[in-house]
């Protein structure tokens, strides 16, 4: 037990420190790289179910996506920005966190396993974002 | 009789434990990060750590996560679980090398373990690894707040001492 005189509180507190450092320079680095684009993916279960152009929406509309859990989002959209309106989840986490407009941070709802995310690129052709 | 008192204590504080867990998510998410919280149940298994030891403390933590996750909802029992297990495992590494007066460390630590454990079992489950976007956000915050459950723990065990039955 020659380790615990060694290692002080001064040495967790700066090693602590530096955790703490290391992580708001990585939280500030990501978010100073936001992707422009305005395209949102959709991803049910790991899959992409759906892109959508955001810019191109006139009119907002609700999506609703059931997962394998059996639990159902209501997706909203809107012209630049989407959100999770509804969800019969027990935590709404992902309700909470409201519109996404960027690509910072995905919209999540883990207990539907469903993801939001603004992508660069464009929405594929074949898939219709105007399908009201 | 030594038996039946340790069983009532590690009773005893899967309820506090338990208890805490379940307050603590009546409290409103302030930033909208999944998967953030305070973690203030960890200090019980952070005194167990301590006070009872390894086996006790996995008993405790168990209980609380299953019995939590029926009272809260079972969509976060695997996330908990995750979190919860990678979490016990660094503090049984880290308390060999610790002292009574660096719980706090302990606690920061954890908190580090939960929440890289946490963040596997969702990338997992949703099978999105952009998740790990948010480990930044989710370790500054957890080592503040693991910090301080840890010093709880700590001012709990200067209080009441290690009291092995």
């Amino acid at each position: 037990m020659t380790l615990k005189k060694t290692l002080s509180n001064r040495f967790w507190l700066i090693l602590l420190g530096v955790i703490v450092a290391g992580s708001a320079l990585a939280a500030w680095l990501l978010l100073s790289r936001v992707p422009t684009g305005s395209i949102a993916a959709i991803y049910l279960d790991g899959e992409l179910v759906e892109r959508i152009d955001l810019a191109a929406v006139t009119e907002s509309y609700t999506r609703t996506y059931t997962g394998k859990s059996g639990i159902t989002d209501v997706v909203e959209v809107a012209r630049g920005k989407i959100r999770v309106k509804e969800a019969d989840c027990p935590d709404q986490v992902c309700v909470h966190q409201g519109w996404i407009e960027t690509g910072v941070v995905p919209v999540v709802c883990l207990p539907n396993a469903l993801v939001i995310q603004i992508e660069d690129g464009s929405a594929e052709p074949e898939i219709d974002g105007a399908v009201g | 009789m030594k038996q039946t008192k340790r069983l009532t204590l590690c009773a005893l504080l899967t309820a506090i434990a338990l208890t805490i867990f379940v307050a603590e998510a009546q409290i409103p998410p302030v930033v909208p990060v999944p998967g953030m919280k305070l973690g203030l149940a960890n200090i019980v298994t952070v005194y167990a750590m301590f006070a009872l030891g390894p086996g006790d403390t996995l008993m405790i933590l168990l209980c609380r996560i299953f019995l939590g996750s029926l009272f809260a909802g079972g969509s976060t029992f695997l996330y908990s679980l995750a979190g919860g297990l990678l979490c016990y495992l660094s503090m049984l590494l880290f308390r060999k090398i610790l002292t009574e007066k660096q719980l706090w460390v302990c606690g920061a630590i954890g908190a580090i373990f939960h929440n890289l454990g946490q963040m596997g079992a969702a990338i997992l489950i949703a099978r999105t690894p952009q998740l790990v976007l948010y480990l930044p956000v989710l370790l500054i915050t957890g080592v503040i707040a693991g910090a301080f459950t840890g010093l709880g723990a700590q001012l709990l065990l200067a209080r009441l001492g290690r009291r092995i039955p």
